[in-house]
């Protein structure tokens, strides 16, 4: 080493840089957020759950795909196609699992962490407002639910188009491409929606995967008994944030969905009306927040 | 500023100086309403803001990317290292990640937290999380940066370093800085200038040295015991006779002493205390503290 070695010290710099704003901070927020609901840069123990979910999310889609290619090695890519193939729209109701299981046990994270912790008042002394900070967090959990809502369907449509059993032409692949991930998007907006809404309503982990769960079960179940029990209206069911974003897909690929009973309009309207009340519940849940 | 019918600042005309402010009232003054109309995140009932030469309501965004915060609770996800912490939090602030990342690592070590950067927070002391709040303040280079109760919790020693930490923020790196304390003392020993605050309304503010200072005469303390009241009453009484002007509430053995005569007052007393037998704890030039700003105005 030489005589004249010496430690560097650089002081404090200014920064005469560019700064990236409201959109930089939703950016970096939402970023930050992905990364801790998959558990990346942690330790290995915080990566096993979301890697379970999307592997449960993942194995219908998988499980289509290699019976998409043996089918049509050995049955004719026509004859899968025609007769044994599921609908797009009928992908994403085999990842109901992996849904739920993300919304009760990934989602809250999203939002609880930075409630207990107080990051939402240090947040609020940055770029970003009350409205950017839930909006950044929304990108995060739709980003990460996309994973189970949207991408098996993609990757089934890639399976079906190299087993040339897919869409006929470029044209009609385009269409169902951005049908699948225009209509698996909508879903994601709303399962994140109710989802970040319910969660809002507690500062514990335990406590917003609880309310998750009755917010969606806990209608699922009385929608349910209504109906089946009651005789209620299958009307009923625009109640039940299980079922509609699923059956908002359906209605998108143009499909009847599981209760064709409910009009296409009403199905849109109920969706809204979800996104609407969890909108106001967070815009409640926030809006006194603060330093 | 109203909230409901609780009015919790009224009428505040404030203009804030260069330097180290110092926010000071009690518990409850309106300190932290105050830093909320500051950042943009509350708007006044009436009246304007002006911060760094932007309006906080209308330009909030921009002006919170210029301002470090400091908060007064523990903001902390306990698992997170604290670089990673300085670093997200510069990223928000709009810098660029890759210079987030050297900056971070240059706020911690200029909080004295270079060895310890990569430890998670939760597994901090308190004095190294009052630092780290620090580096996540000045990190992203603010122009301005507000600290809210920056030495709550520490102990004596650490609350020096933290005090000292926040002098050389100011002074080295030429960033104005308004903490809010209710430790006058502290504010003191800091601050450039005060804001005075005391159930929302304006008490004083200024510089330091105009509103605090050395006053003529001196401040006496004698030891408290069972009769150091008695002891206070006759040292009183002897320096009265002398033609001393003295100030004494009878309450406890203190007492201010003002005649012909810094060197002549403290001889006196002197010789008084050792006349009646009284044990002397502390005899001091007296001086104008912010304390006496609030005594007078409540």
């Amino acid at each position: 080493m030489s005589g004249d070695a010496q430690i560097l010290d650089r002081g404090y710099r200014r920064f005469d840089g560019e700064r990236s704003g409201v959109a930089g901070a939703v950016r970096s927020v939402s970023w930050h957020t992905t990364r801790g609901m998959l558990g990346l840069g942690r330790k290995f123990r915080f990566k096993i759950v979301p890697l379970l979910i999307i592997l449960i999310g993942f194995l219908p889609a998988i499980g289509f795909a290699a019976f998409v290619i043996i089918a049509s090695t050995f049955a004719g890519a026509d004859l899968f196609a025609d007769e044994i193939a599921p609908e797009y729209w009928e992908l994403a109701p085999q990842s109901i699992p992996s849904i739920v299981l993300f919304i009760a046990l990934m989602a809250p994270d999203a939002i609880v962490r930075d409630r207990r912790d107080g990051m939402v008042s240090l947040y609020l002394t940055t770029p970003l407002s009350r409205w950017s900070y839930i909006f950044s967090k929304f990108i995060a959990v739709v980003g990460v639910l996309a994973i189970v809502v949207l991408v098996p369907t993609l990757l089934f449509l890639i399976a079906l188009t190299f087993a040339s059993a897919g869409p006929d032409g470029f044209v009609d692949w385009i269409v169902v491409f951005i049908r699948t991930v225009g209509s698996g998007l909508a879903a994601c907006l709303v399962y994140a929606a109710v989802s970040m809404a319910a969660s809002s309503l507690t500062d514990r982990r335990s406590f917003a995967t609880a309310i998750v769960i009755l917010t969606f079960f806990g209608t699922l179940t009385t929608v349910g008994i209504m109906i089946d029990v009651g005789d209620a209206s299958t009307t009923w069911q625009m109640l039940n944030p299980v079922v509609m974003p699923l059956e908002l897909i359906a209605r998108m690929f143009g499909g009847s969905g599981e209760f064709p009973e409910v009009g296409t309009a009403n199905v849109y309207l109920a969706n809204a009306g979800w996104l609407a009340a969890s909108g106001g519940l967070l815009w409640w849940r926030y809006k006194d927040a603060g330093v | 500023m109203v909230f409901g019918t609780h009015r919790a600042l009224d009428s505040l005309d404030v203009e804030v100086q260069p330097g180290v402010t110092g926010l000071v009232g009690a518990n409850g003054a309106g300190k932290t309403t105050f830093m909320s109309i500051v950042l943009g995140l509350r708007a006044a009932t009436e009246g304007s803001v002006t911060v760094l030469g932007k309006d906080p309501r209308r330009d909030g965004a921009e002006l919170r990317s210029l301002v470090g915060f400091g908060a007064e609770r523990n903001v902390f996800p306990d698992d997170m290292p604290a670089s990673d912490f300085v670093k997200h939090l510069t990223e928000v602030r709009g810098v660029p990640r890759s210079e987030a990342k050297s900056r971070s690592s240059d706020a911690l070590w200029l909080v004295g937290l270079g060895e310890e950067r990569f430890r998670p927070l939760g597994t901090m002391s308190t004095g190294q999380r009052q630092r780290v709040k620090l580096a996540q303040a000045i990190a992203a280079d603010p122009s301005l940066i507000l600290l809210d109760e920056p030495t709550d919790g520490l102990d004596p020693a650490q609350r020096d370093e933290i005090l000292a930490l926040i002098r050389q923020v100011s002074t080295e790196f030429g960033i104005d800085i308004m903490l809010s304390s209710h430790l006058l003392e502290e504010v003191e020993r800091v601050c450039d200038s005060v804001v005075a605050i005391d159930a929302g309304r304006l008490i004083a503010q200024g510089r330091l040295v105009d509103l605090v200072g050395d006053l003529s005469g001196v401040s006496v303390e004698l030891v408290d015991g069972s009769d150091g009241l008695v002891a206070a009453s006759a040292v009183v009484a002897a320096l009265r006779s002398l033609g001393m002007d003295v100030e004494f509430d009878g309450e406890r053995p203190r007492f201010e002493v003002d005649g012909p005569g810094p060197e002549r007052v403290v001889d006196a007393v002197r010789d008084v205390v050792a006349s009646e037998g009284a044990q002397l704890r502390r005899i001091e030039p007296r001086r104008r503290r912010l304390e006496d700003l609030f005594e007078a105005a409540t």
